[in-house]
């Protein structure tokens, strides 16, 4: 019996690294997924209105990216799908038909992001200019359907509920409640305000790197200046839903909350720790400790009382390791949103006060790594939401040790090793091929004119045989 | 017990099913004749067809695998548990195709070297040929009731091979007729109707595998609710051959595509009520009735917002209103 445990245990480490891998790599795809298509329209509106060339041929290009991204993505994403199954069968088995509703609502969704894609794609020659622009139209909303199909799920694992179950089976789904779970509020604003920025701050790095290397057109202004502007703005915005999240979390999800600011112990007073890391004994290493600031910030009082790990069973709540992984998550997204948030202030500074862009060095060093920067701000706060919820698969509910696959640890560790290595590859190819577009665009700036889509792999056709 | 609701969505089910597997085979099909098209010069011109043919559809006909996926979990929990569980190996393998085919099919774009262009065009071919064996290997394995890879499986995945091959010529057909290219008309027509010719073949010894492995399939196919379907692609499938032969140029994609349609309908029907013949049927693994309205609505949706803009995706298409103006 306790070899047979043991067994059904083992496919459970590669299981974790691998949806942990795959979803990692398929979050970087999200933001300029869903965020894009509205910044393009925005520079393509700009275009018409304003009878902007420059503005039209930004947007073009930024669709073409779009379009690029859109089919690695379409393949990441079949792959985690497939993955609850193959990773995951008794979660899907147990919980489907409730945790599968925000997917299904996804899965339109990417439809009609698939379909009006290719439509706007393709019709940049031949639409008008006016038709073109309301079939784009369609993709910002596509993109947040899908967000919140996805998040949807997610928030249903952190907060389930909206399900009846009798003697271990779903027997009613209140469809409603199993949507909009109480996680889903703060999961949703939380992450779409990030995605925008970090659309915005990723696209705009780009050309304040051109500033950097010495292009100071209007094309390179405006393609900085309005994304730019969008995640600025943006930022503040965010520091307010993330601080409300945290609260709300500390109230939802308190065992996760406890491994955010590592608190040991119940209690009142509690200190908020920076960075620094927990021993199995529960004593706090390195970091600051601001007296009282974590009972403070959740419920405005140094006399809040703040619930520590312990009073949640050893085996009920994440591990010692886990605890770490999720504190230092959480500082380094914190750390990074304010990072943001101050890189923005001097950008909106001189853009209201002085009414044009930054002229400082220093200021275009920091913005072109502000890309990286969303980039690594997104994936901690996936890793603060996924590991702070162990060794639960849905909170409270069923464990992730199981819902794991049947399979010999063998099997999951060479599907692994072998999604790794062609994961490699596709990421080299796609850096490849948005490198050599950039190139062309680069010469074709400087004199000769073709259409950008041309020779992209998702792109109206050249004429074969030529 | 009869479960109006259930029985729906699984109808939608077989649909998304057909859909990937009719609009996913021409795809797929078209990646097999790039492997079949050989290395030398005279290999260019198929292949630049097919990367033409290819690119506006490049990883879009995921969205019915997806869509298939998530109305099988949501819609029929136990089924997806009971699939998976038992032929996640068989899954893993047609993924991995996947994802290669995709990736490579990228890649040739980007190869600057002949070398590194020649093995980008081999693993896009041998992906063609890895994932539709094993996904409708895994509907052998459910269509026999046993979970497992057998005889069945190798029938099905065998059949799927001629089906993609043979859809994806008469297509390329199509394709090479709107650029006005002659030779390469001649070209697809011939390999339209020698895997026309494989595809019935194959079927019939298919068949034959069936009657041995699981005979009540086989008798609901022949005579049951399976029965039209059977007879529309048996019919069909040589029609579209007679059309090629005669070069009679009219409706042979539509009636491919109905012919493959119907192939999936005949198995999908002949084991209805059972999602597992002999062990689960459509309401035994049902999700609740919520759960059925949700995905039924999210249908109905889908028809009313896709349909109106896949017709104007294949407006714009067939007028050429895509194209790119000439340089």
């Amino acid at each position: 019996m306790e070899s047979m445990l043991v067994l059904a245990g083992e496919a459970l480490l590669p299981s974790r690294i691998q949806m942990a891998f795959t979803l990692a790599s398929h979050v970087l795809l999200v933001p300029l997924g869903v965020a894009l298509p509205t910044l393009t329209l925005l520079m393509e509106g700009i275009g018409i209105w304003r009878k902007d060339p420059v503005a039209l041929t930004i947007a073009r290009r930024w669709s073409v990216v779009m379009a690029v991204q859109f089919a690695v993505g379409a393949v990441t994403g079949t792959i985690l799908s497939f993955e609850f199954g193959i990773l995951w069968p008794r979660m899907m088995g147990r919980f489907g038909a409730a945790f599968g509703l925000g997917f299904a609502i996804e899965g339109l969704a990417f439809f009609m992001e698939a379909i009006f894609i290719s439509i706007y794609l393709y019709g940049w020659n031949r639409l008008r200019p006016r038709a073109h622009f309301l079939v784009g139209l369609t993709l910002p909303p596509a993109g947040l359907l899908g967000a919140f199909g996805v998040l949807s799920a997610n928030a249903w694992m952190n907060t389930p509920g909206g399900v009846t179950i009798d003697s271990g089976r779903v027997v009613d789904v209140d469809v409603l409640q199993a949507l909009f779970t109480r996680a889903l509020g703060y999961e949703f604003w939380h992450f779409l305000i990030a995605l925008y920025m970090t659309a915005g701050f990723v696209v705009a790095s780009v050309y304040a790197v051109a500033w950097l290397r010495g292009r100071r057109d209007h094309y390179q202004r405006l393609a900085f200046a309005v994304p730019f502007t969008i995640a600025a703005a943006l930022t503040p915005v965010q520091l307010l839903v993330g601080d409300l999240s945290a609260r709300a979390i500390a109230s939802d999800q308190p065992a996760k909350f406890a491994a955010v600011e590592i608190t040991w112990t119940t209690r009142d007073h509690n200190p908020e720790v920076l960075g620094g890391y927990i021993d199995d004994s529960g004593e706090v290493h390195l970091g600051i400790a601001i007296p009282s600031l974590d009972s403070l910030l959740v419920g405005y009082s140094p006399n809040t009382v703040v619930r520590g790990l312990t009073s949640f069973a050893a085996d009920s709540r994440p591990n010692t390791l886990e605890v770490n992984i999720v504190h230092l998550a959480f500082d380094v997204m914190v750390g990074l949103g304010s990072a943001g948030a101050a890189l923005s202030a001097w950008f909106l500074w001189i853009l209201l006060r002085r009414r044009r862009l930054p002229e400082s060095r220093w200021f275009y060093r920091l913005a072109a790594l502000s890309g990286i920067g969303s980039y690594v701000a997104v994936e901690s706060g996936w890793i603060t939401t996924e590991v702070g919820r162990q060794p639960w698969i849905v909170s409270g509910t069923l464990r992730v040790s199981d819902a794991v696959t049947d399979a010999p640890a063998n099997f999951v560790w060479t599907s692994l090793i072998a999604l790794v290595v062609i994961y490699a590859l596709i990421a080299f190819f796609f850096v490849t091929l948005l490198i050599k577009l950039a190139e062309r665009w680069r010469r074709e700036d400087s004199g000769v004119a073709a259409a950008p889509e041309m020779g992209v792999p998702y792109g109206p056709r050249s004429v074969p045989g030529e | 017990m009869n479960d109006p609701l259930a029985n729906a969505s699984a109808f939608v089910l077989l649909l998304a099913i057909t859909a990937y597997s009719t609009a996913g085979g021409v795809d797929f099909g078209a990646g097999i004749w790039d492997l079949f098209a050989g290395r030398g010069p005279q290999s260019r011109r198929p292949r630049e067809l097919i990367d033409h043919a290819m690119a506006p559809v490049w990883e879009v006909n995921n969205v019915w695998l997806v869509l298939g996926i998530v109305l099988c979990w949501t819609g029929f929990p136990l089924l997806f548990q009971s699939v998976f569980a038992a032929l996640y190996p068989l899954f893993t393998l047609a993924l991995i195709g996947l994802i290669l085919r995709g990736a490579f099919f990228a890649f040739r774009h980007i190869a600057a070297d002949p070398r590194a262009h020649y093995a980008a065009d081999l693993v896009f071919g041998l992906s063609s040929l890895l994932t539709p064996f094993f996904f409708a290997a895994c509907l052998g394995a459910i269509a026999s009731g046993r979970l497992a890879f057998d005889q069945m499986s190798v029938a099905f995945g065998l059949v799927s091979l001629a089906a993609t091959a043979f859809s994806g010529a008469s297509f390329l057909v199509g394709d090479a007729r709107r650029y006005g290219f002659d030779d390469l008309v001649a070209y697809f027509r011939r390999r339209a109707i020698l895997a026309g010719f494989v595809l019935i073949t194959i079927g019939t010894l298919a068949l034959g595998a069936i009657g041995l492995e699981a005979p009540a399939l086989l008798r609901s196919m022949l005579a049951g609710v399976g029965l039209p379907f059977v007879l529309a692609t048996m019919i069909l499938t040589p029609l579209v051959m007679l059309l090629l032969w005669r070069r009679r140029y009219v409706w042979y994609r539509v009636l491919t595509v109905t012919g493959i349609g119907s192939m999936v309908f005949a198995w999908g029907f002949a084991q209805s009520p059972y999602l597992l013949p002999g062990q689960l049927t459509i309401s035994q693994a049902a999700a609740p009735h919520s759960t059925q309205l949700l995905l039924l609505a999210v249908a109905a949706v889908l028809v009313l917002v896709i349909g109106p803009a896949m017709a104007l995706l294949y407006y714009l298409d067939q007028r050429g209103a895509l194209e790119p103006p000439e340089a």
